[in-house]
């Protein structure tokens, strides 16, 4: 693996273009952030559940990145860093809901740490087990969510993930762990059925930050999520 | 989590037994030992780990979820660095540019009362741009493309970067760069061609985003809702400071009368709305 930074396709590498941004290059924010947005926006919806939110997040975020660049020192990847100022915007949001209650729903299926749905469309097979494994992940505590959704879904070494929520080590494993077997109970009536799915998620992965500047391609499959990065 | 049916086990230090957590800690043989010694124990981890390994197969079969169209595009348009130019007209995107004519971009404000109304903002940023070019413009865009609702409520606003640094006092005073109406002559402040954004930028980089278009709608479309005063005209706009802080100035009519508000960077995004600095009414 790389930093995190090396070259693109087109030879410039995230850090470059964070830096020409800084020095006033018009075009390099918005090409960094093409490059990351669909990581980006995975992260943020798998993490507060609800698309209008997490549209809000990665703006804001965004924005965020957008005017304190400057700020950024290099101490690790741009990517990791964008990740976090995306992640703790959207954590931020769903703390700022739960100190400020929304009226419940008449069904009540709304509260105020868990997602206020199932996100979006799941694959045509095994949509029943898709639909039960996304409302058991919405149903974690946040930070055990955030933890999953970076390592187990979006594949994030733990090292990364633990950088991106300036964690330990041990604690993104603890709430990846923690969180799992939250699930595992929750799905009990998964257990038993044919788990010939080949394992993914990153529980084996070095714990070494990635590298490579990410990408303008399309967002990668399911078991080859960190091989762009 | 329940784990009711695991009775004298801690299923979180099973968790971080199994995934981990516990790694070269005491509490790793310990846990290893209750598994091998208490029935109980071997159970809830014969249990648990089959579920937690299907539980992480299937969180990695999610799917990708792309980011959705729209939002790529406001993020584009935040972001990328078009020019900002006369905007007016009947789409939400550039229009195409006829030979030896500045662009036009539409700004679609509000949906009230079941007509659309369009505020339409702009500089002419071209030195030396000729009155006349601009007023056919403006006629070329009311007769060419809108509806009669548009032409009726699409003042031609004026957009400038004086950085004048404004306070309660001089809030309601008229910039002094700004046009008795616009279309009559080029903005004083915007005389670099193509460089109004990328000036406003170098400037006062706290306002870049609010250069966009399409975040200065959303601004329009936040003052415009926390006046509360049915549909707003916007007249000029100035990239500009407040109390020492960057602000825009913006001068509209409503309803409710005619307006100056001083609004923060943040303004148009869904935490900040306006983020209204101070008001004051036009006398």
């Amino acid at each position: 693996m790389n930093t995190g930074d090396g070259p693109d396709n087109a030879g410039t590498s995230d850090a470059e273009l964070l830096r020409a941004h800084v020095d006033g290059d018009r075009e390099a924010f918005g090409e960094l952030v093409r490059r990351h947005r669909d990581r980006l926006w995975a992260v943020a919806l798998r993490t507060i559940g609800d698309r209008e939110e997490a549209a809000d997040a990665v703006q804001d975020a965004l924005l965020s990145a957008h005017r304190n660049a400057a700020r950024f020192r290099g101490d690790s990847a741009v990517t990791t860093w964008l990740h976090r100022i995306v992640v703790n915007a959207s954590l931020d949001r769903i703390r700022r809901r739960q100190a400020h209650p929304t009226v419940p729903l008449p069904d009540g299926s709304r509260s105020d740490d868990r997602p206020s749905g199932v996100e979006p469309a799941a694959p045509v097979t095994d949509h029943e087990t898709s639909l039960l494994v996304r409302q058991a992940l919405a149903d974690l505590p946040a930070d055990q969510r955030a933890a999953i959704v970076l390592v187990d879904v979006q594949g994030y070494p733990v090292a990364e993930a633990a950088e991106i929520l300036d964690v330990a080590v041990g604690t993104i494993k603890s709430r990846c762990a923690r969180g799992r077997a939250r699930m595992a109970l929750a799905l009990g009536e998964l257990r038993g059925r044919d788990s010939g799915h080949p394992r993914s998620g990153n529980q084996d992965a070095p714990e070494t930050v990635p590298s490579g500047p990410g990408t303008a391609q399309p967002p990668p499959g399911r078991n080859e999520r960190r091989d762009q990065r | 989590m329940t784990g009711a049916e695991f009775s004298g086990v801690d299923i979180d230090l099973l968790a971080d037994y199994i995934g981990g957590a516990l790694e070269g800690t005491p509490d790793e043989s310990a846990v290893a030992t209750l598994i091998a010694e208490d029935p109980d124990w071997r159970e809830a981890y014969e249990s648990l780990s089959g579920g937690v390994t299907l539980v992480q197969s299937e969180l990695g079969r999610l799917e990708p979820e792309p980011m959705p169209a729209d939002l790529a595009a406001r993020l584009d348009g935040m972001f990328s660095a078009p020019a900002l130019t006369l905007v007016k007209g009947d789409a939400a995107a550039p229009t195409a540019e006829p030979a030896g004519r500045r662009r036009r971009w539409v700004t679609p404000i509000a949906i009230a009362a079941g007509f659309i109304a369009f505020v339409g903002f702009g500089a002419d940023y071209l030195a030396g741009t000729s009155n006349d070019t601009q007023s056919d413009e403006s006629a070329s865009s009311t007769a060419g493309g809108g509806s009669a609702d548009q032409a009726m409520s699409a003042p031609s606003e004026v957009i400038l970067a004086t950085g004048t640094n404004y306070t309660r006092a001089t809030l309601a005073t008229e910039p002094a760069s700004s046009l008795a109406s616009s279309g009559k002559a080029s903005p004083p402040a915007m005389g670099a061609a193509e460089a109004d954004r990328s000036r406003i930028a170098l400037e006062d980089p706290a306002l870049t985003r609010l250069s966009a278009p399409a975040a200065l709608q959303e601004c329009f479309e936040a003052i415009e809702r926390e006046n509360a005063g049915g549909v707003i005209g916007v007249q000029t706009v100035d990239f500009a400071r407040f109390d020492g802080v960057s602000a825009l100035i913006v001068r509209f009519t409503a309803e409710n009368g005619d307006w100056v508000w001083a609004v923060g960077a943040d303004c148009g995004t869904r935490p900040a709305g306006a983020d209204e600095f101070d008001k004051v009414p036009v006398r």
